[in-house]
């Protein structure tokens, strides 16, 4: 048995204690300092943002108090400008409010990009890139020099891709790190359109899930110009590509000729006839029925179910369906089609 | 050209202001402009020429159109439901045209007088009078069109806005936003809410007023969808006017909300300017 002192006992509780004391104290001061932080944020908002809005939204005077002095009001700032930018679009506010960025917050943004912890570094790139601060394009660049994470990586491509958009294609053109489809589609969907289409003048020279990334990206842009690019990849001799250029043009929703889908009527893959049959959704019936007629009796369930969904669209849908059911031997395709019909009259 | 169609039966001045009254309340409640015409022949001694104006114009009204004779036999009095003074004066002016090139009627000059009615003020009798004052003036002028502008001004109507927002600092833009918003003939009071509950519990939205929402769909606690529901699903859901703000700007989540019955579904981020030119035309819809 190991015998204690009394002494020794008191001694270790007394040490103990004292560190106890110590750590509290600590906690205190921080929570305290953290408490002051967060009212001279909450102060700041409360004074000044009414203040903010008249100077951007009003055409108000711009008052020197609204320069930030310390970080609690950088983070004020920062709050009052993300509650703008995610909300509403206006060129002016924009404008101001990266001028304003550029001039005063640029110190801070600068400092935090040297620190050692890694939240406070990539704070500062998203800062950067969400408002704008492209005279900080250079450190940047330097910053790419030192060691930095995956993740800081990806957000400085996000901030060449605002402010140089060269500087973005060279970079994605020798990938340090390879990202996910679903990465790539966030960098391409901040860009702007003379740049995004240039992916598809060398398409076959980028890496699958960058190919991937751009098809489905083009959809989302909402322009016009994508639907002759996405077109050209429906004779791509990857089949993946041309289910998913057939999805984004289903998604633009606008079919000028039925001529270039036809053959995936026919197409061994039933992602590819089930896909065709969503596009013909965007064409009137009268061009589309024999082949919807044909899916209609595909050998895959869903690829019979889109061709019914789809028929069953039009203003003289259910009688086309009727029409089918009386006619054809199709047992399946019957069923489908009674299944469609009549939820669509249950609907109506 | 029509043939003229000889007399047929006509109401008499006794037995529309009955039907005046309903509509005359019927301009407030249900904001419809009604808009009155009287007619008096200025310069004719041929036989027979009132019943040829009567079947005339009975022969150019449209179904919600009502045409009456008054008292005195020299004037005729035509109430355009759900018009305003500019189609009652096309529609004088086309008759005018109709009445100088028609050989058969050549014989027949008449003055008009127009009052348009956008509030129930005004009294059966009172509105005769005015009319009947209007039209008796030279009997040497002809085709004239005169117009009575006592009942035509508007009243304001209030309209409770609620603006459903977690964001405090965006909530704000939007309130003064819509604070400084001047639309004509309605008072906007705007009252804000951080989220679905705190804005069922305010009680608010029970009133019969006229209520313009603007939400977000996605809120603590209550959502917008809920509360779209809710208001939805109320006995007189007509009188809310629904603006859903959303970040997803997909026909999926549109179509959806839409479907559950939203006014206007706007994709943030947006222009304020956009909302606010939106929101004024709404309003604009509810008069004529």
């Amino acid at each position: 048995m190991i015998k204690l002192s009394i002494s020794f006992l008191i001694t270790i509780i007394a040490i103990l204690l004292v560190v106890l004391f110590i750590f509290m104290v600590y906690l205190l001061v921080q929570r305290q300092r953290e408490s002051h932080f967060e009212n001279a944020r909450d102060r700041y908002i409360q004074n000044y943002s009414q203040l903010w809005y008249d100077y951007l939204f009003n055409k108000e005077h711009f008052s020197m108090v609204l320069v930030p002095r310390g970080r609690a009001q950088v983070e004020a700032i920062e709050l009052i400008f993300s509650s703008y930018l995610k909300n509403i679009i206006n060129e002016k506010v924009q404008c101001d409010i990266k001028q304003f960025s550029n001039q005063y917050l640029k110190k801070f943004y600068e400092k935090d990009l040297l620190s050692k912890r890694w939240s406070i570094r990539m704070n500062a790139l998203y800062r950067i890139a969400d408002l704008q601060i492209d005279e900080l394009l250079i450190m940047c660049q330097e910053f790419e020099k030192t060691k930095i994470s995956e993740e800081e990586y990806f957000q400085l491509l996000k901030i060449y891709s605002i402010f140089q958009s060269n500087l973005f294609m060279e970079k994605i053109k020798m990938p340090i790190v390879s990202y996910s489809e679903s990465e790539y589609r966030r960098l391409f969907v901040l860009l702007e359109d003379d740049v995004f289409i240039r992916f598809f003048d060398d398409f076959n020279s980028w890496p699958a899930n960058i190919q991937f990334a751009v098809i489905d990206t083009a959809p989302v842009k909402r322009n016009m110009q994508y639907i002759d690019q996405l077109k050209k990849l429906l004779s791509h001799d990857v089949a993946e590509i041309n289910i998913r250029a057939l999805k984004g043009l289903y998604e633009m929703g606008v079919i000028d000729e039925i001529e270039s889908y036809i053959p995936f009527v026919t197409s061994d893959m039933w992602e590819a006839r089930l896909m065709v049959a969503k596009v013909f959704k965007h064409v009137p019936l009268t061009y589309s029925y024999s082949y919807l007629e044909q899916l209609l009796q595909d050998e895959n369930w869903w690829v019979r179910s889109q061709a019914a969904k789809t028929i069953v669209e039009d203003r003289y849908g259910i009688a086309k369906l009727q029409q089918f059911i009386e006619s054809s031997n199709d047992q399946y395709a019957i069923e489908m089609a009674q299944e469609i019909a009549a939820r669509k009259e249950e609907n109506k | 050209m029509d043939d003229i169609i000889i007399a047929h039966e006509i109401m008499q001045e006794h037995e529309i202001e009955r039907y005046f009254e309903i509509w005359r309340e019927s301009v407030m409640r249900s904001r419809l402009t009604i808009t009155a015409v009287f007619l008096k022949i200025a310069n004719t001694t041929e036989p027979n020429t009132n019943h040829q104006v009567t079947s005339f114009l009975q022969s150019k009204l449209r179904k919600t159109d009502l045409l009456f004779q008054l008292s005195d036999g020299n004037h005729w009095g035509i109430f355009f439901l759900q018009s305003s003074d500019v189609e009652a004066r096309a529609f004088l002016k086309r008759i005018f045209a109709i009445l100088k090139a028609e050989r058969k009627l050549q014989h027949i000059a008449l003055n008009a007088s127009i009052t348009e009615i956008r509030n129930n003020n005004v009294m059966f009798e009172d509105l005769l009078v005015k009319n009947k004052e209007m039209l008796a003036g030279d009997e040497q002028l002809t085709w004239t069109i005169t117009e009575v502008k006592d009942y035509s001004e508007q009243p304001t109507e209030l309209v409770k806005v609620s603006i459903i927002e977690q964001n405090a600092i965006f909530r704000q833009v939007l309130e003064s936003g819509l604070n400084r918003l001047d639309i004509p003939h309605f008072t906007l009071e705007v009252k804000n809410y951080e989220d679905g509950y705190s804005f069922l519990q305010s009680d608010s939205y029970k009133t019969g007023h006229l209520h313009l929402v603007i939400m977000n769909d996605i809120l603590p606690r209550k959502n917008g969808l809920e509360i779209l529901h809710i208001m939805r699903n109320m006995p007189n859901e007509k009188k809310f006017i629904i603006y859903m703000l959303s970040e997803r700007n997909s026909e999926g989540a549109a179509l959806n909300a839409y479907e559950g019955g939203v006014d206007e579904y706007i994709v943030k981020p947006f222009n304020l300017r956009l909302l606010e030119a939106k929101i004024k035309r709404t309003f604009a819809r509810f008069w004529l």
